[in-house]
This record gives C-alpha cells, sequence and structure tokens, in this order.
C-alpha cells in the first residue's frame, strides 16, 4: 500500500507549491509511485489589465513574478511592437537583449546555490538554513566547505548581475525601461564600460565556480543522471534576438520529442490549454490562448490544480534551459535532473559571453527607441523565454484598450496537471520513479522539482475568472478550505 | 556535515557586523538575542525578496550575508530557508509560540472567498490560507512591518476589479504596521528599518505608515533633472521626464538619494518616468505608462476619483 505524503510548502522555490507524492515499495526499491503538483495561489493579473492602456502591460505583467519580470517586460514590449509593425532601433533590441541577459545570469546562479544546492549540502549552523533534513547529504569536509563558501559568493556575483542589468533597465527587479518602440535608456558610454567591468568579473566565476560546483555535485550524485527524466519531450520559443527581424536567435525556437531525432518547428498555432484536471469548465478545453477563456469552475470531480494544461498538439513538453540548450544543439548529454542543472551552468556562461559580444555592436548615439503609436485594434502575441522557459503573451487591443490578455508561463507547462488524456505533467512525471531513502525526508523529491526551477507566482497568479463566473464559494469545514469561482 | 557558524565565517573573511545606519549593533550579534524574523508571502511576486538579496552598502550590515549572520535570525523565509513541508511549518510554529518576533510581510492579503485564493502552507492534512496565518501572525508579533506596496497598501493584485479582495496588512489584521512601499521596496529602506527596531528606536510615521525619514520628501523634489528643460520624447538623456507622465511630483520616496542596485542606476537616470510605485495608488493613478504628450484630461479626472476612493478604502 502506497504512503501519500504531502510536501507543503515547497520551499526554495518563486512561489506557492504543493505536492503530493504517493512512495511505495517497486521491485524492492521504495519509490514514488504517483505525483501531483498543485499551485495554491491565484491574483487575477489577466482582470486586471482588461481596459486598460495596452502601453501599462510591461509594468504590469512584469510584477507577475519578481524573479522573472525581465522576461515578462520583454514578452509585453515585444507583443506590443508587433501589434502595431513597429520596427526597434537596433540600440534597443541589443539594451534589451543586455538587460535580459543580466536577469538571467542572476536567476541561473541564484537557482543553482540558493534553491538547488541544499539540496545537495547542509548550510550553516543557524536559520534560515537549519532546520534541514539530513537524509543523504553526500557532499562533505572540504568540498562541502567550499560549496558553502560559494553560496555566499554566489550572492554578491548574482547581486552583482542585477547591477549590472539595471545599468540599461533603471533598476532590478522590475526594470521600468522597457517600452513598446525600444527601451528608454541610451548607451552612454560610461555605462558600457561599467557593464563589461561587471562581465569580466561574472564569466570567470561561471567558468571557474559554477561550473566547477555543478562538476562537483554530479561528481557524489552521478545516480541523478538517471533520475527525473519525465516525458522527455522538450519546447523552447527561442530568445535573444540577433537581428531586427527576430529570426536570428541566440537560442533558437523548436522543440523535440522523445525518440525522435530531429529537431521540430514550432507552429503557435498548436497550442493548446487543456482543463480536465483544472478548475476549469470542460467546455473551455483546447483553446489555442489567442482565443483563450477562463472559466473557473469549483468543485470539479476530479480537478487539483488551478493551472491548465498547456499542450503541443496534445502533447506535454517540459520547457527551461535544458530545453533550450538541447534544440540549439548546445547540449545532449541526456535528460534528468543533474542534466537540467548542466545545462542551466552552460547556458549561463553562453548568455554572458555572447552579452558581450552585443557591446560591441552597439552604435553611439544612435536611438533606442521608435515613436509608438496604440494601434485602435489589434491582435498579436510574443514569445521569449524566462531563464525557467518558454513564455508568451497573447493580447487583443479594442478602441484602443486592452479587451483580452493571456500569458501562459514556463512553469504552467512544467508543473501542469494532468490533461485530458490522463497524462501528467512533465514534473509530475519526472517524480515517478525517483526513489526514497527515508519517507520522512523525502529530500530526493525536492531534487526533481528543484531541477525545473519552478516559478508558481508566474504559473498560477495569472488565472483570470470570468467576471460573470466571479462567485467562490468556500466551503468550509469539509476539510480543506476550498474555493470555487 | 554541518559548518558552524565560525567556520562559515571565517571561510568569508566576514567581520561581525558593527553599525547599522549609526546605530551600535554589537549587541544584537548572533547567536545571543538576535531578534527572530518570520518572513510571510502572500499575494505578491517575491520581488521585495530579490531586491532585499541586493543589498549592498558602504556601511555594516553591507550585504545580506551579513544581514542573516550577524543582525537577524530569519526563522521563516520559504524562497530561502532550508526546510520544506512539516519541518518548515514547525520552525514557524515554535517561534509565533515563543512571541516577540519580528514579522516581515511581503504580498498582501486575499480575502474575498474566505481567504482561500492563497494558501500558506498545509498543516496537519488541512490547508491554512494566509489570511488566517498573518492574522494569527501579527498577534504575537513584536513588530509588523509591510514590505513592499501589496502588503502596505494592496499593490497590483489589490487593483480595479481587485479579483480577489486583497487588502493591506493593516486593513486585514487592524494591527498598527511599518509600511516600507515600493515596487520592490529598496532593500536599504528595510534594512534601515529593521536596524531602528532593534535598536528600540521610535520610528516617526507619515499617515500612511510609511518612515517620515525615508519617505517625507518627493521623489521630484530630490531629483536631478527638477528644473532641467524637458523631455519631449522617451530615449532622451538628462531632461525632466514630466511631459512623459513622470509620477515623481506626487510620489514620496527617496530613489533619487538612494537610487538602486548600488547606486547602478535608478528609473528617471534611465529616462524612465517614476511610476509611483511608493503610493498607494499605485498602479491605479494614471495609466502606469502614457504615451509621449501625457494621458488624456477626461481619464485623468475619472481615475482622480478612484485614487481618493482608494485612499478612503485604505
Amino acid at each position: 500500500m502506497a504512503t501519500v505524503k504531502v510536501l507543503d510548502p515547497i520551499s526554495r522555490i518563486e512561489g506557492h507549491l504543493k505536492i503530493e507524492v504517493s512512495i511505495d515499495t517497486v521491485r524492492g526499491l521504495q519509490q514514488v509511485v504517483d505525483a501531483r503538483a498543485t499551485g495554491t495561489l491565484f491574483r487575477g493579473f489577466e482582470t486586471i489589465l482588461q481596459g486598460r492602456s495596452p502601453l501599462d502591460a510591461p509594468d504590469i505583467t512584469q510584477r507577475i513574478c519578481g524573479v522573472c519580470p525581465v522576461s515578462h517586460g520583454m514578452a509585453a514590449v515585444v507583443t506590443l511592437d508587433r501589434a502595431a509593425g513597429i520596427a526597434v532601433p537596433e540600440n534597443g533590441r541589443i539594451l534589451r537583449n543586455l538587460v535580459l541577459a543580466a536577469n538571467f545570469i542572476q536567476s541561473h546562479i541564484l537557482h543553482f546555490y540558493h534553491l538547488a544546492a541544499l539540496d545537495y549540502v547542509d548550510g550553516p549552523n543557524q536559520a534560515p538554513w537549519q532546520p534541514s533534513w539530513k537524509t543523504d547529504k553526500r557532499v562533505s569536509g572540504a568540498a562541502a566547505n567550499a560549496l558553502v563558501g560559494n553560496y555566499v559568493a554566489a550572492l554578491a556575483m548574482r547581486r552583482k548581475a542585477h547591477e549590472m542589468g539595471a545599468l540599461f533597465g533603471g533598476r532590478l527587479p522590475h526594470p521600468p525601461t522597457y517600452r513598446a518602440g525600444g527601451i528608454t535608456a541610451t548607451p552612454r558610454p560610461e555605462r558600457i564600460d561599467a557593464y563589461r567591468a561587471y562581465l569580466n568579473e561574472l564569466i570567470p566565476f561561471i567558468q571557474n565556480v559554477y561550473l566547477n560546483d555543478v562538476n562537483t555535485v554530479a561528481s557524489v550524485y552521478s545516480d541523478y543522471f538517471r533520475i527525473g527524466k519525465g516525458h522527455g519531450n522538450l519546447l523552447a520559443y527561442g530568445v535573444f534576438d540577433l537581428d531586427s527581424t527576430g529570426e536570428e536567435k541566440l537560442l533558437n525556437r523548436g522543440r523535440w520529442v522523445n525518440g525522435r531525432r530531429d529537431v521540430l518547428r514550432v507552429d503557435v498555432g498548436s497550442i493548446t490549454e487543456q482543463v480536465r484536471y483544472s478548475w476549469y469548465d470542460d467546455r473551455t478545453a483546447n483553446l489555442n490562448p489567442a482565443s483563450g477563456v477562463t472559466t473557473p469552475q469549483y468543485p470539479k470531480r476530479g480537478a487539483y490544480s488551478w493551472l491548465k494544461s498547456p499542450r503541443y498538439q496534445s502533447i506535454p513538453y517540459e520547457v527551461g534551459p535544458l530545453a533550450r540548450m538541447w534544440v540549439n544543439g548546445d547540449y545532449s548529454n541526456g535528460i534528468s535532473v543533474l542534466d537540467r542543472h548542466a545545462a542551466r551552468a552552460l547556458e549561463c556562461l553562453k548568455v554572458a559571453e555572447a552579452a558581450m559580444g552585443w557591446l560591441d555592436e552597439i552604435v553611439p548615439d544612435a536611438p533606442v527607441i521608435a515613436p509608438y503609436e496604440v494601434p485602435d485594434s489589434a491582435s498579436a502575441y510574443g514569445l521569449t523565454e524566462a531563464a525557467r522557459g518558454a513564455l508568451g503573451h497573447w493580447l487583443n487591443i479594442r478602441n484602443g484598450r486592452i479587451e483580452n490578455y493571456q500569458v501562459i508561463t514556463p512553469t504552467c507547462w512544467n508543473a501542469s496537471p494532468r490533461d485530458g488524456n490522463g497524462r501528467r505533467g512533465p514534473l509530475e512525471q519526472a517524480l515517478v520513479g525517483t526513489p526514497i531513502k527515508n519517507q520522512a525526508e523525502p529530500i530526493e523529491v525536492l531534487r526533481v522539482i528543484h531541477s525545473f526551477d519552478p516559478c508558481l507566482s508566474c504559473a498560477v497568479h495569472v488565472m483570470r475568472p470570468k467576471k460573470e463566473a466571479q462567485v467562490f464559494t468556500v466551503a468550509m469545514g469539509s476539510g480543506p478550505a476550498a474555493c470555487r469561482p | 556535515m554541518q559548518v558552524s557558524r565560525r567556520q562559515f565565517l571565517s571561510l568569508l573573511g566576514a567581520s561581525s557586523a558593527a553599525v547599522v545606519a549609526g546605530l551600535p549593533l554589537k549587541s544584537f550579534a548572533l547567536p545571543a538575542g538576535a531578534m527572530k524574523v518570520i518572513w510571510l508571502q502572500g499575494a505578491g511576486c517575491t520581488g521585495c525578496s530579490v531586491s532585499f538579496l541586493n543589498r549592498i552598502a558602504p556601511t555594516a550590515p553591507h550585504s545580506v550575508d551579513e544581514v542573516l549572520l550577524d543582525i537577524v535570525e530569519l526563522s521563516f523565509h520559504t524562497t530561502v530557508m532550508a526546510a520544506a513541508g512539516d519541518q518548515a511549518v514547525s520552525a514557524a510554529e515554535a517561534v509565533y509560540a515563543q512571541g516577540g518576533y519580528l514579522l516581515v510581510v511581503e504580498g498582501g492579503v486575499p480575502t474575498a472567498f474566505g481567504g482561500a485564493t492563497c494558501w500558506a502552507w498545509t498543516r496537519n492534512g488541512v490547508d491554512v490560507t494566509f489570511k488566517d496565518v498573518v492574522t494569527r501572525y501579527a498577534s504575537k508579533a513584536a513588530g509588523i512591518v509591510c514590505v513592499g506596496n501589496c502588503s502596505s497598501f494592496g499593490g497590483i493584485p489589490a487593483a480595479p476589479p481587485n479579483p480577489t479582495g486583497v487588502k493591506s496588512v493593516r486593513a486585514a489584521t487592524g494591527k498598527k504596521t511599518i509600511n516600507i512601499p515600493g515596487c520592490p521596496a529598496h532593500p536599504d529602506w528595510l534594512i534601515w528599518v529593521i536596524a531602528q527596531t532593534l535598536a528600540g528606536a521610535n520610528i516617526a510615521l507619515d499617515v500612511l505608515g510609511r518612515p517620515i525619514e525615508l519617505y517625507g520628501t518627493t521623489v521630484h523634489d530630490q531629483c536631478w533633472r527638477n528644473g532641467m528643460e524637458h523631455a519631449t520624447e522617451f530615449g532622451q538623456d538628462n531632461l525632466c521626464l514630466l511631459g512623459l507622465g513622470c509620477k515623481g511630483p506626487e510620489t514620496y520616496a527617496p530613489c533619487p538619494v538612494s537610487m538602486w542596485n548600488g547606486s547602478a542606476n535608478w528609473c528617471v537616470d534611465a529616462n524612465a518616468p517614476c511610476i509611483g510605485c511608493t503610493e498607494p495608488t499605485f498602479p491605479i493613478g494614471r495609466p502606469v505608462s502614457v504615451p509621449a504628450g501625457g494621458g488624456d484630461d477626461e481619464d485623468d479626472d475619472h481615475e482622480d476619483e478612484d485614487d481618493d476612493e482608494r485612499r478612503n478604502e485604505r
């Protein structure tokens, strides 16, 4: 008989996530036999955006998430650019990329050291590093001292990456410079120099410390190259446009299906959201976000999450640095917990080195932004990547105002519940089969979860209850507090 | 393998903090008598936590590691703590039982639908709402600090039509709070408040619960670009941004002085108009973004009424 273990809160992620795993012994090995991922928070950003000026979208959608605000800003301005058919000046494209690159670097460093590393090494003997689970902490002795020391060094490095991004972002998190048509900051020579100086510090850290520490963990946890694979389908929208058309990217768009040989193209129209196990009306299943409808329904038989299930041609896909590096041809070792960490670290280096080159492409005194007029009516979408995976915004403008705004976040892909075919979401599937040493301290579950770098504010907070359906009913006294829209 | 605090510090070459904002802090150094801090996250985005990590200053605590190692005992903060699940909840409950901790709240308090749009955690098999946890934990706190616009005033989640009935912590709990608004809040502002609290100082607050020392002057009055020629389009350096919708004149915050990210930059010096993120009207007032030439007057009148209503509500 399987034991059901609820982990809530999942810490060292962004946002609120509850994970329920069933643990049983199969062929002599105690392991996870089933998993359910539930996001437990809802803010209603899409409703808040309705009726506002489209120009508000970059600033407001950034506040969906304080860890990946720049990506939401990027998705929003790209959507607005496309809605008006605006060509962004070259400097605008480059400076937007530089701010986003800075946030990728800070997010990847933060993720490995401050969100994930404590699954492998025990921290200092005081809060917030204690209490902690002691099970299976294999990094010990001098290696542990070094790793914990680098945890602190990494705090400074991720801070510096944010300072670097603020040079053209104004401030981080939540940079105010991203605007439709380009960016407001100019490439003053002293700021270009300062950005380069930060990179000259960050690149050696990534090369010599971050990559080395990933190797240290990998050397004593090599079994985690075989744990947490999941469905094995990978999807990337691509990011860091290298020309004004957006055709050329540092990390390309594409998808990879488990067992197939070639990277396949992405057709945005093939993305739909399913709701069979989500608290939404089944009649809204399988809609493309361009015509997305969100009609909450609670209680609903079998449903267990506020996340919908985004699917591509009805198939679940994992998104994130591993997906990006894989479809770009930069990584092919495998799909697992450690492969996710390795691909993330290698991507961090790739982005930092590319940013160094972009500094030389800036044209002094050339414009950074084109004049922008909000179209009276338009539909557009913008695809980009957050540090943790593919991010898309979809916008309808009517009478110069936002009529509809839909967001599909990376964690909605990764932490989605089962779909209409009963297939688990990528994170759920990756948990199945994970060996568990000690049921009381299932640290292995945290390792699998953290390898995806989930960001639940993004995933859940954007759900949009229909105005007319806004009647949550609280069912108290019958178990957990529950609500329905 | 555990690293003791002493070993840890020697690894870092870190010296213990002596002074914060001119106040002697030695007596507060860990481990003896360090103030316990519980940091709860509700309807927010974690941006204020990320901003807190960006602390860098010429005076101690120079950076966030010094804050955590030398100044406060951060007993609960889900983004950084090692513990998860029951172990994490038990850590918070143990500190709650003792009382006398500093409660830091990030994110607003959803009150619609019984608070069920935001759960804090699962305890003994029961999902506990953020609203219940904040209310309960506020009752035994030595002080309550609201970091960011959401916990201070409701912020973006409370913007019309406020889909989840988000309230400020003050409105939801009826307790006095020290508000450090900003979207995000600046790390120096939070650390200043913590230092004052540890020193037992009486912090003078304005009617909105903000420390007057920090929020007593408008951005415009402190702005380097005040008095300069007005910009007429975006992307122009060294010009006043009033014509582009800058909210500096109605926004109380020390941004031009504190700047952001270790003085790397700040909004206006990146040619981005102030969006008024330390005010209770954010983001209700005029559009967060206005096209060059300003917004249209009709809308402004309408939204000013919203502003008044919102101030009254809070």
